[in-house]
């Protein structure tokens, strides 16, 4: 989107500002309210860059904590500019700038190359292209011959910074970022599980719906409550004769025959004759295993197994 | 606008905690809809009704009844089936022909009344009374 707003060169001997436009301004600082340093650095990306500025300029600024740091890519380069957001806001606020109407900032170090003569700063100073820096020279100094130029929105670059929530936020940018990432993940995460839960409930409803088509004499819960306390009866009764039968079958060995064996409703009662008192003893310890009562038949060795049902 | 872009971090930040806010009532909801459903547990109760009537109302148990008749010699097998009741008795069975009749018997959806096995000499009787 093209940027619209009036561009406001900013410099120390500006007059205060009476009216701004009501949409709001972008300003273009001089070198007055920064430092730059270009360097050729191994580094592919800004935030690279970014993290190695306050070592660049280590020396060359006083209160270094109050500094903040604007990278750029340039040709062969980074263009490093060192700003004290607090200076220029204090400086804005004595012009008669509101920080809440000022949109972009920039730096004229951005757009060098369009500094072809020289930008009068008041009546003492103008701001010129050096040898590709732009510096603050007395007017004195001007060549005669070379004709002033006004800045105009032609010179915004396209990167500039931001004051954090117009200076009067109660949250800073980093903190905003890092709370919002926060709740934004723990959104998503409560959306996936909600829709998780809910594709779990359609897909249970669906499938009971289809089972009741199916059966529509289950339809009832009483129906349903009936049938499955009958059926669970019998299942649970049936089950323990199997389990019996199933047990009493694996004391059939070498040895053991069975004699005998009664299954009803109530109790079941089996016979075996055994060989021999071993395996009359190896079978009465398998019983005894499956929790069967015992008992062995008088002058025998076969073993009576009883128990209920 | 600028009074909006003055607070664009409250702003982030208020809009973001809405966004949890909405997430957080609307997974409650989905949660609670399930429980309140019970969808789960219904469910649950009707394949295990569905998984009974299966097995213990199967229509096709009479055809496999009377298939046990068929298992051993028809000369062993005395056979009185009267509607969903019946009573078998075999005689003179094997080892191998007594183990066939109780798998099949093991195996059959029924409700065993009465099943006794007596061996007598080397052969062995069962008499056998179920319902379904």
């Amino acid at each position: 989107m093209e940027n619209t707003k009036e561009l406001m060169l900013i410099y120390k001997d500006m007059s205060s500002i009476s009216s701004m436009p009501t949409n709001g301004v972008n300003i273009m600082l001089t070198p007055q309210f920064y430092t730059i340093k270009r360097e050729e650095l191994p580094v592919k990306y800004a935030y690279q860059a970014k993290r190695i500025a306050p070592s660049l300029f280590d020396g060359l600024l006083e209160d270094v904590q109050n500094y903040k740091y604007f990278v750029v890519k340039e040709e062969d380069s980074w263009l490093f500019i060192a700003y004290d957001v607090e200076q220029i806001k204090t400086f804005l606020e004595q012009k008669g700038i509101e920080i809440a109407q000022v949109s972009k900032v920039y730096f004229s170090e951005q757009v060098a190359d369009l500094f072809t003569a020289p930008v009068l700063l008041g009546e003492k100073e103008a701001l010129v292209n050096l040898n590709g820096t732009i510096t603050v020279l007395p007017q004195i100094a001007l060549n005669p011959d070379e004709k002033p130029i006004q800045i105009n929105a032609n010179f915004t670059p396209k990167k500039g910074i931001a004051f954090e929530g117009g200076g009067k936020s109660f949250i800073g940018t980093n903190e905003a970022y890092t709370l919002a990432s926060v709740f934004v993940l723990f959104a998503v995460i409560y959306f996936v599980e909600a829709s998780r839960y809910g594709g779990e409930n359609t897909a249970q409803v669906e499938e009971t719906q289809a089972l009741l088509e199916n059966y529509p004499s289950l339809q009832s819960s009483y129906a349903r409550k009936s049938i499955s306390d009958k059926y669970r009866t019998i299942d649970e009764k049936e089950r323990k004769k199997r389990d019996v039968i199933k047990a009493l079958s694996h004391m059939i060995f070498k040895g053991s025959t069975l004699t005998s064996l009664l299954v009803d409703d109530k109790k079941f009662q089996a016979q075996f004759a055994c060989k021999d008192k071993n395996v009359a003893k190896k079978l009465q310890e398998l019983a005894k295993k499956e929790k069967f009562n015992t008992s062995k038949v008088p002058n025998s060795n076969d073993v009576q197994i009883e128990g209920t049902l | 606008m600028m009074q909006l872009k003055k607070y664009k971090n409250e702003l982030i930040v208020g809009f973001t905690f809405l966004l949890l806010l909405i997430a957080l009532i609307y997974k409650q909801g989905a949660v609670s809809g399930q429980t309140d459903a019970s969808a789960g547990v219904a469910l649950q109760e009707l394949k295990e009704v569905i998984a009974f009537k299966k097995v213990w109302g199967d229509k096709k148990t009479t055809k496999k009844v009377d298939k046990l008749k068929t298992i051993v010699s028809p000369s062993k097998v005395k056979w009185n089936k009267k509607s969903k009741k019946l009573t078998a008795s075999f005689s003179n069975l094997s080892n191998q022909e007594l183990n066939r009749v109780i798998v099949k018997i093991m195996n059959l959806a029924v409700e065993i009344q009465k099943l006794e096995v007596k061996k007598i000499g080397v052969s062995y009787q069962v008499e056998f009374k179920c319902k379904w």
